[in-house]
Formats: C-alpha cells, structure tokens, sequence
C-alpha cells in the first residue's frame, strides 16, 4: 500500500511551471522529443504498442509502470540502444528537432552525444575519476588539457560530486561509493552537453541516503537538461517529475503532468497502480 | 524424526569425507610437484660437487734397502698394484682382500706376483735409470749404460667357478732385448715415446748433447704377440737440429705427431709427421715474472694441450689456435696452485700428472701439496696434502677413480710405502661458469658457446653449455608468439566482440578443438610438407605476409561499400564466410607469382640469394617453419583465453561507452580492451608458457642446430627437444645424463617463471581495472 504524502508532491512541482502544460498540444520550441506510433518488437512479441507522445523541454518526465511494462524499452528507443539488441524490430519515428533518429542517414554515434544516457547500475569505467569525466570528450577528440580541466570541474560541480573527489581525481573510479560512482556516471554523460538525459532507474542500486542525493541533483539538471527518468519507486516519480507517463503491457496508459496523475488518474489502470492494487 | 536424524547423521559423514578426499588429493597434488622438483635436484646436484679423495690402503713396501721404486700402476678395477724398481723388479701386491667363495685366500697388501724385467743377458746388473710414459700401460726403462726396454704390466681376467680373478702379467711388445735408439748407442738423458699399432717414436736427448728422433714401423703390427719375440720392424734414425745443449724435459703426443721439448722456460714444438725431415714447428716461451722458470711439463688427454707449470706454482694450458697469421699456440688459461688457505709464498711445481680420457690433471708442489684442476671448466677441485714428502712414484688409476703414491716412510729411509687413495670426481667438466659463459675448448679460435654432447671419436671432449639451447626455447617461442598473437588476438576480438552470437557458438568450438590435435602432427607436418614447400616457394611465404592482410582489408572495404540490396542476399552472420574465397585466391596468386619473383628480384633463387648476395645462411628447417607450426599450436590457447576475456567484459560498461557516443571500435579500444587486459595478458603468457614447454614440434621442425643466431632463416635447439633426442642416448648418471636433467629443471623455472611473472601481472593489471 503505498500513499502518496502531498509534500511529496509539493517538491515535485516546480514552481516555475507552476502553469500546466498542455501535453497534447504543445508548442514546436517546447517539445524536445516528440514520439510518433512507435512500434517496437522482439522477434515476434511486441514489447511496444503505437506509442505516440511529445517530451516537454527543459522538464523532468518520468515513466512508470510494472515490470516489463515497455518503459526502459521505450527509454532505449530514444538513443537507439535497442540497436544493440539482436532481433529487434522498430517501426514509427522519434523526432529531435524535428529529425526522425530512426532515419537512415543519422549518426548513432552523433545521436547518443545528444541524447545522454545513465543506467541502472553504476558503470564507471577501470579508469580514474578524471579519465571517466572526459572520456566522452576525447572520443570526440578533444585532447586540449586546459578544455578537458575545465569540463571535468565544471560536470563535476554540476553533479555535485566536486567536493569530493576534487582531491583524487587521478584515483581509480572504481574506488568509490556507489551513489559517488552515479553521480560520476552523470558527470560522465553531461560532459559532453547532451540535450536530453536519460536515466534509466537510476537509483534502484542505491541506498536511501544516495537516491535522496541524486534525486536533488536532477532537480538541478532540468536547469540544463530535458531529462527523462525510468524508474519503479512511485514516490520518486512523484518528487522528482513535472510529468509521468505510466505504461502497462507495452501500451502508455495515461501521460500527464505529475500531480494530475497521481492525484486524479484519469483511467482505472492508472489508478489501481498508484494505489498499489498491482505492480 | 528417525528420518531426519539418520539423514542429518549421512550427510554429515558425506560431507566430512568429501572434506577429506578432496584435501587428500590437493595435498597430493602439492607433495608429487615437490617431489618432481626434489628429484631433478636430486639427480642434478653430483654435478656441482667438488671432488674428494680419501685414503684407502697402505702398504709397506719389501725392497732391498738400495733399491728404488721408479714407476707404479694399477689395473682398472683397482684390484693389483704393481711398482718397478731400479734394478728391474716389478713387483704386484692385492689391493682387495679375496673373495670369501674364491679357494685361495690372500689379504689386502699381501704380495701377489713377481717378476725379474732383465731375462735377457743385455742387461745383467743394469740399473735402471729412468723410466718414460706414454698415455698406455706401456713403461720404456732405460738404465744407466744406455740399454732400453719397453715393458706392459697387464692383467686379465680369469674366471673359474664363476668368480672372477685378476691375473697380473708381463709382456716384453718388442721382445726382451734391448732396443737401439740410439745409433751411436750412447746413453740417453731424456726419452720419450708414443706408439700406435704401426709404429713407435722415440724422442730422445743423448748425453753427447745430441736430440734425436728414432721410428720403428713396424712390419706387421705392434702387440700382438705377449713376448714380442717374433716382432719385426724397420729402424728409422733421425737428428733433430737443436739450438741449445741442455734439455729438460721431453713429450710425444699419442697421436705421434708432436715432440715438445723443454730446455729451461722454452718449450719447442717439433713436428713428427714428415718421415724425411723433423720440423720446428712453434717456440712456446710464456712470460713469467721475475725469478719464475718453468718446472714441469705434461700432455693433457687428448694430444692437443700442452701443460706448462713453473717455480711459482702457475700451470698455463697452451694449443694451437688459428689465428691470422696461421696456427699458433696460445695460452689459454692458467691455473694456480697455490695454497688458498694460508697466504704462505707459493711453491714450484714438480710434476703434473694428467688423467688417460679427461682432462684432469693433478699437480705436485715442493710443499708436497697435491692439486687437481680441469682444464676447460677451468675448476680448481680439490686441494690438500696426501703424502709427506715428495712421491717416488704417482700414478692415476685408468678409471680415474683412484691414486696410487708410492713414498718414503718419515720413519725409516729405507722403507717405502704404497698408499691408495679413491677418487670421487665424477663431473670435473660441469661448473656452473662453464654451463652459462664461454668456454674455449681445445681447438677453437675463441671461447665460446657450444653444446655438443656426443661425437663419433674417442678424444672428443663433450661441450656442455646450456646457452645455446635456452636461447634456441626463447627464439623458437619469440618466433611463435610473433605469428600466434597478432592472429590468435584479432581472431579473439572479432569472434567475441563483432561476431553475432549464432556464428559465435560455432567458430569458438571449432577452434578449440585445434588444440586436441596433436602437436607430432603438426610437427611432422611442418616438418616434411611446410619446410621443404617453403624452401621451394619462399618468396610467396613473404609475398602472403603483405598479401593477405592487405586482401583482407580490402574485402571488407569493398563488402561496406556494397549497396545494400546485395548485402541483403547474404544474412550479416555469414558475410564473414566470403572472406575464405578470397584468402584461397590470395594464396593461389602468390603462389603463383612465386617463380616470376624470385626470377625478377631475386636472381631465379631466392635462397642462393640469400646465401651469396646478402650472406644469410639458409636452413630448411628454420625460424619461419617453426614460428607458423608453432604458432598455429598456440593461437587456440590464447584464443580461447583472450576470447572469454573479451567476451565476459560487462554489458554496462560497453553500453556505457556507447550512450557516450563512442563508435564500436573506440568502445573496443577504450574500455573493452582495457577491461579484459588482464585476461588478454594471461592468455598471450599462458601461449608463451605453452610454446617454451612445446616438444614435437620443434623436435621435428628446427633442425635441432644448438646455434645462438637470430636469423629466421637458421634453426634453434630447444630444451625441450634437447631433452627428448638426447635422454634416450645418455649413459645412466654420467654428467650428459645429469646436465639433461638440469636441462629439465632450467626449463622448469623458464615456465614457473613466466607463469609466476603472467600471474603477478594479470593480478596486478585486475586489481586495476577488474568491473564491479
């Protein structure tokens, strides 16, 4: 049984939008994503079912939903991940800047620079705290020590890991703490000035004391970024979302702004979820 | 409840004897390596011992109180000694008390045989002066008027109800009067002698100061009848021209073909091989410090060294070596015989006595102090005091097993005594320096490293030096490892990296299963088909080296560039399969263009190429033949490892890479190799480790030359192949036998150490970037 306390909800509205976005009719400068009849199979089973839907800019939007729903799915379609998987077959368009990603000529490569992605588990590289930060930059190529300095401070800072590694930047990642190795991991995606951010449950490793640091964190991210956040813990949903999106089988259920859903759901689905009936 | 007690009750004695049979085997596991390794040791240690000599028998002599013992000797089994005296008796004495079985009982030193030299009337009341060795049992006297006679204390073997029983004999090989050496028939002050079955030479210095040399050839041949009655020879007498009037000390080498004669600190060296005329040959004059001469002279076994001892206890060992300037004796190295313990001035040396077969000697100083050297290991192994005063005779038992002294009682002038000493000294030639650092053994221009453990003559010195073979397991390895790891890797990478799964569960098996196959067949494949195909087609072996990575490349250059509604036909899984046509064409074109290369660059052959415009040596079965056999043995071992260390890289870390932006291959380059280096390392040393230990294969392809050469076109002589031709041929614990066992435990360590070293490493390298 899970109830939601409304200052929970107090915190996950922001008051600079405090004004409701009309999610199904958004204006072109304020959609970052915009997903159109995405279909999405494995072999022969559908995991995705015509998923149409517009990602607001600048906001957080989170997915729920019970396992196997389709949502991490659904997260992986937006930086192609899914290519990855053998067998898998994708049909309708994701649009960045009004581009299909799903387009023959698009650089994957070029694609997932601006659509950053952090995974459930920490996964820092065996490299120190100061090669992981600008590992995306020197892919790109950049080996100006000065720029790459200037980076790692600054993704550093913005993932509130600074303080404290500033001291051992030159030590091997894997020597710290799990929630310090996602917010490296964070440093380690907006180093390189992603426009989206993705986080796919990214403190179902964690423990409570980590999860409350990050979750402030992608309050401060939205500043920069649009972030999209998967993830199981509805409470987390609820603090740290301008909109949630909840999905069942494959289907999205119900998308709107965060307080909306979780106070008055406007399908049955929806709601036996949130007051835990399953899930 | 009875059921569960009784079942609580078995899986607690299952689970105890479970406990105990698995500690039980990996105890037994340890204790059987230990054992391993205690037993090479075990084998091996004799050889670094030095020698000992422990007094055995002494045995008061029973002479007439003027006479004097000049010469001894012993049978080989060290059962009768004998001693020659001045007036021509030679008298035999039991060393070994009787067999209790034999009939006839006798004590160790009882008197055994005697025998009167002089039957002939030649030689009533002669005295006998000097007597002269040569490297046989064969005693030249002469006495005091100038009468000679060659002598041959001998013994045989008798065997009457099956008990051994060692009969002493005299036999007379020219017949028991005297001989003529010299024509003028004057006595002789210095003599010398060596004989073969032809004929006998004899170098002398008469007391009218007059150097001669004197042949007998003999009609039929020498020794072979016991009294040599009916021997019949022609006599060939020759002056030798000679500078100075005195001579000290004269030696015929066995082979007869050298005289050294010594007059004071010069040494001349005449050669005795022209009939007509006898030549000098070389003057040897070594420098010698101040108030230094020479004192004794000797031949080491073997007729090519020359032992030169002086007043202050150095011996220097000479032979000829060529040099520029034709062949020239050198000193090669010199021994002192000095006492190490006490700093006391050092004393002359008065004789040096060298051993029949090796090439030991043993030196007498002033101080009575006895010495014994090896020469080519240039050991110092044994020094100490044995008898009290200056020996009357010394002798060295044929087996080198023993010590015959003959000297004067402190007690009583008049009596004399005969002591025998045993001598364990086994492994002389083996020292750790002469194992690992050049030797200059007799003959060769220079120190150097050789290993040549057996050959079909008699004086060969055995050559042990283990630097040729290690070199020959670290080149053979090298080389494989060069052809292995490049393919072995990128086959690694591919196969788990870019390879789809379903034709990933197919390649990997096959692979593995390569190295079920045994390595003799890939030995003698390598051997008998690749060796010679190669010496016939060597420039498309080169040829391939360019041509298949460059067609590879392009392949897959031109498959990218294919429109898609090609790539369609064929599924992506089998797109790798083109690439196998391509590799037959390739090899098919070289092959092909071989015979017109070689006739456009290499003059029609590229071996005689080779050989005469570049001064490359070519040996069919080479560095190149081994490297591919080899390699082709190895790249499974490090495939496989490489493969799974590539592949067990965690998912995450991969999709982290790739959610960065990074392509496949800098995703490849900057996490996955990185992640997986500590297995990739392991896998290329456990290939190394493989290759080192490797035995048919480069038993059968190297040629098996123990050479120190880097070249590609030259074989090697790996440890273990050394092992393995030459084990079978190696007399039980003789030091052949002892240093291939050491030869075992060298290559014990080699693969202890690289696996030792692979695993520090790879623990080094994980602790550094192992995942979560």
């Amino acid at each position: 049984m899970i109830s939601i306390s409304p200052k929970a909800l107090a915190t996950g509205s922001d008051p600079a939008f405090s004004k409701k976005l009309d999610l199904n009719n958004l204006a072109p400068e304020q959609v970052a994503l915009d997903i159109n009849k995405l279909n999405l199979f494995y072999g022969k089973k559908q995991a995705l079912n015509n998923i149409t839907m517009s990602i607001p800019k600048g906001q957080v939007t989170a997915f729920i939903g019970p396992s196997g729903c389709g949502k991490s799915t659904l997260l992986r379609c937006i930086n192609r991940m899914n290519d990855l998987v053998d067998d898998c077959h994708i049909s309708g368009e994701i649009n960045l800047h009004g581009n299909n990603i799903y387009n023959k000529h698009v650089d994957v490569a070029e694609l997932r620079r601006k659509v950053g992605m952090v995974f459930q588990r920490p996964n820092p590289f065996p490299k120190t705290i100061y090669e992981n930060v600008v590992y995306g930059l020197r892919i790109m190529g950049e080996n100006n020590r000065r720029r790459l300095d200037e980076a790692a401070e600054q993704s550093l800072r913005s993932a509130a890991l600074w303080n404290e590694v500033k001291d051992r930047l030159h030590e091997s990642a894997l020597g710290l703490s799990g929630g310090q190795q996602q917010r490296l991991v964070i440093a380690r995606a907006i180093a390189i000035q992603p426009e989206v951010l993705l986080l796919d449950e990214p403190t179902s490793a964690l423990d409570p004391i980590s999860t409350l640091v990050i979750e402030e964190l992608i309050n401060d991210l939205k500043k920069q970024f649009t972030v999209v956040i998967v993830t199981h813990n509805m409470q987390q949903a609820a603090r740290v979302s301008d909109q949630t999106a909840f999905m069942y089988m494959g289907d999205l259920i119900e998308y709107s702004d965060t307080n909306t859903l979780f106070t008055t759901p406007l399908k049955k689905k929806t709601e036996d979820y949130i007051t835990g009936r399953y899930g | 409840m009875a059921v569960l007690i009784s079942s609580t009750r078995s899986r607690s004695i299952k689970n105890s004897l479970a406990k105990w049979l698995i500690t039980f085997g990996g105890i037994s596991v340890l204790f059987t390596l230990v054992l391993i390794f205690l037993y090479l040791l075990y084998v091996v240690k004799p050889i670094f011992e030095s020698a000992k000599i422990e007094s055995k028998v002494n045995i008061s002599l029973q002479l007439k109180a003027n006479e004097k013992v000049l010469a001894t000797g012993v049978d080989e089994l060290q059962e009768l000694v004998y001693e020659i005296t001045d007036t021509g008796n030679i008298d035999f004495y039991h060393l070994k008390a009787s067999d209790p079985l034999a009939k006839k009982q006798f004590a160790v030193g009882e008197h055994s045989f005697s025998a009167h030299l002089f039957a002939d009337d030649d030689f009533k009341q002669e005295r006998v002066v000097s007597i002269a060795n040569s490297f046989t049992a064969n005693k030249l006297l002469h006495t005091a008027s100038g009468k000679t006679l060659l002598v041959q204390p001998s013994f045989y073997a008798e065997y009457s109800n099956d008990i051994r029983k060692i009969i002493p004999q005299v036999n007379y090989p020219l017949g028991q009067g005297s001989l003529v050496i010299d024509e003028q028939q004057i006595p002789l002050s210095q003599l010398a002698f060596a004989m073969d079955e032809e004929q006998i030479v004899f170098v002398a210095f008469t007391k009218d100061k007059r150097l001669i040399k004197t042949n007998f050839i003999a009609d039929d041949e020498f020794g072979s009848s016991s009294n040599g009655d009916d021997v019949e020879y022609e006599t060939n007498y020759q002056l030798i021209d000679y500078p100075v009037d005195v001579v000290d000390e004269i030696k015929v080498t066995p082979d007869l073909s050298l005289a050294f004669v010594r007059s004071g600190s010069t040494v001349r060296v005449y050669s005795l091989t022209d009939e007509e005329e006898v030549s000098l040959k070389a003057t040897i004059t070594p420098t010698l410090n101040d108030n230094t001469y020479l004192t004794a002279m000797a031949l080491l076994s073997g007729s090519s060294s020359v032992l030169l001892g002086d007043s202050s206890g150095q011996i220097s060992q000479w032979f000829e070596v060529a040099t520029d300037s034709g062949r020239q004796f050198k000193q090669i190295r010199t021994f002192d015989a000095d006492n190490e313990n006490t700093s006391q001035t050092s004393s002359a040396i008065t004789a040096i006595y060298t051993e029949q077969f090796r090439k030991s000697f043993y030196t007498m100083t002033t101080s009575g102090m006895v010495n014994v050297f090896y020469t080519t290991s240039s050991a110092h192994l044994w020094q100490g005091q044995l008898t009290s005063s200056q020996p009357a005779a010394f002798a060295i038992a044929p087996r080198a097993n023993g010590l015959i002294i003959i000297g004067n009682d402190p007690l009583d002038a008049n009596k004399r005594n005969l002591q025998t000493f045993s001598v364990h000294n086994e492994h002389p030639e083996v020292t750790w320096q002469a194992l690992w650092q050049e030797v200059w053994y007799e003959g060769y221009p220079e120190p150097d490293y050789i290993w040549q453990s057996s050959s079909g003559s008699d004086d060969f010195e055995a050559k042990f030096s283990l630097v040729p073979i290690s070199f020959g397991t670290i080149k053979a390895a090298l080389y494989a490892m060069l052809f292995a790891v490049p393919v072995a890797l990128s086959a690694a990478i591919y196969t788990a990296y870019f390879m789809t799964p379903s034709l990933r569960k197919k390649v990997k098996p096959t692979i593995e299963m390569m190295e079920a196959l045994p390595t003799v067949i890939l030995g003698f494949l390598a051997g008998l088909w690749l060796a010679p195909l190669m010496e016939e087609y060597l420039p498309a072996i080169f040829l391939l080296f360019i041509l298949l990575p460059l067609a590879t490349v392009l392949t897959a250059f031109s498959w990218h560039k294919l429109p898609n509604k090609i790539k369609d036909k064929l599924p992506e899984s089998l797109a790798p399969i083109l690439l196998i046509p391509v590799i037959m064409l390739t090899t098919y074109v070289a092959f092909a263009l071989s015979p017109q290369l070689e006739a456009i660059l290499f003059n029609g052959d590229m071996r005689q190429f080779l050989t005469n415009d570049l001064g490359i040596n070519f040996d069919q079965r080479n560095a190149l033949v081994v490297g591919i056999a080899m390699g082709f043995a190895v790249i499974p071992t490090i495939f496989t490892m490489a493969e799974d260390a590539i592949f067990s890289v965690p998912g995450h870390l991969t999709n982290g890479s790739l959610a960065l932006g990074a392509t496949q291959w800098q995703t490849l380059v900057g996490v996955v190799l990185l992640t997986a280096s500590p297995g990739i390392f392991s896998a290329v040393m456990m290939g190394l480790g493989r290759a080192v230990g490797e035995t048919m294969i480069v038993l059968m392809a190297t040629g098996n030359t123990p050479i120190l050469d880097w070249s590609i076109f030259q074989g090697m002589r790996t440890l273990a192949a050394n092992i393995a031709v030459e084990m079978p041929e190696a007399e039980v614990g003789s030091s052949h036998y002892r240093i291939l066992f050491l030869a075992a435990f060298v290559l014990f360590i080699f693969t202890f150490i690289f696996n030792t070293a692979a695993e520090f490493v790879r623990q080094r390298l994980r602790e550094k970037y192992s995942s979560m």
